[in-house]
């Protein structure tokens, strides 16, 4: 999977959990005060990606102490959270 | 499937049965496994990474958990001045880390279907501030703040988290106090009774059940507080 791949996935999830209400683009804030999703479609985000990661036969995690503190957060865009999913899915390989 | 960590003995044991009894699908989680007369897999809760592997086992097998129940815990009757520093990092460490540990990697088991029941466990010593308890009832009162704020965040998800607070229940765990002790706490009650552990598996079965739909955040003291 490369890394198109893997913005298309968390695209697809975003509209999914949002039932098609937020268009996401790449550079749409995941957190703070311009976040497009609220705390809990956040966590049903990663509920869908870890979903989505298993269907690929890699666990993504979400929780890690490394994935959190990698370039602060993996939640900041929706482009850092694509690069955290695809990166992880990588590293399985 | 209802997992029930510290199903190895005392309380957890005796609730652990009572759903197996009732025909449900129990995976005990607990440090000793051996012996067990339902399925169980050997876990300390205050290991993070390994109550991960659990959550991530039972993803990938596509389980449907319904109900998680925290009873893995231990207690350590002393006054604070003369507890050792480590025996308060590992009743810290098992009671509050513990449950939040099994709450947080469990819970999302349960986010996916909307629907679940969490029961975590206090101790009437958090609302009566019995002495000698001080340590044990900070921990257990760290579970009482978490679960009633956790239940707040698990209500979008349908999913329900309560607190069981038993006074002196007939457990082994009990053979080491006095007659007297008991007493002095069980008259703080109100009902002043000591409860046997069957009343406090017939309040498990209430708060997994759907009759309980309504009730979330609560603390539930046995016997009254």
């Amino acid at each position: 999977m490369n890394l198109e791949e893997s913005k298309s996935i968390v695209h697809a999830c975003i509209s999914e959990i949002t039932d098609g209400e937020v268009n996401p683009t790449d550079d749409m804030n995941l957190i703070g005060k311009e976040a497009s999703l609220d705390s809990m479609k956040l966590v049903e985000l990663c509920l869908a990606l870890e979903d989505k990661a298993g269907d690929l036969d890699f666990e993504f995690d979400w929780t890690s102490e490394a994935a959190m503190s990698r370039s602060q957060s993996l939640f900041r865009t929706v482009n850092s959270l694509a690069e955290e999913f695809h990166a992880q899915s990588q590293s399985k390989e | 499937m209802i997992l029930i960590t510290g199903a190895s003995r005392g309380l957890g044991r005796a609730i652990a049965e009572r759903f197996v009894e009732r025909g449900e699908e129990v995976l005990g989680i607990s440090r000793e496994t051996q012996g067990l007369p339902f399925e169980a897999v050997a876990c300390d809760v205050s290991d993070h990474n390994a109550v991960k592997t659990i959550a991530q086992g039972l993803r990938k097998q596509k389980k449907e958990i319904t109900g998680v129940i925290n009873a893995a815990g231990i207690a350590s009757m002393n006054l604070a001045v003369t507890t050792p520093a480590g025996m308060t990092q590992k009743l810290i460490q098992t009671n509050l880390v513990g449950t939040i540990h099994s709450c947080q990697l469990f819970a999302p088991l349960m986010m996916r279907r909307k629907a679940g029941s969490i029961i975590n466990f206090s101790t009437i010593a958090v609302a009566l501030g019995l002495k000698g308890e001080s340590i044990y009832a900070a921990s257990k009162a760290g579970v009482e703040g978490f679960s009633r704020a956790f239940a707040r965040e698990m209500a979008d998800f349908d999913i329900r988290v309560n607190c069981i607070a038993p006074g002196p229940i007939k457990t082994d765990l009990l053979k080491g106090v006095s007659g007297e002790q008991i007493e002095a706490i069980v008259s703080q009650q109100v009902i002043p009774k000591v409860f046997q552990p069957g009343d406090v598996c017939d309040l498990c079965e209430f708060l997994l059940c759907p009759q309980s739909k309504s009730v979330s955040g609560q603390i539930l003291h046995v016997g009254g507080a």
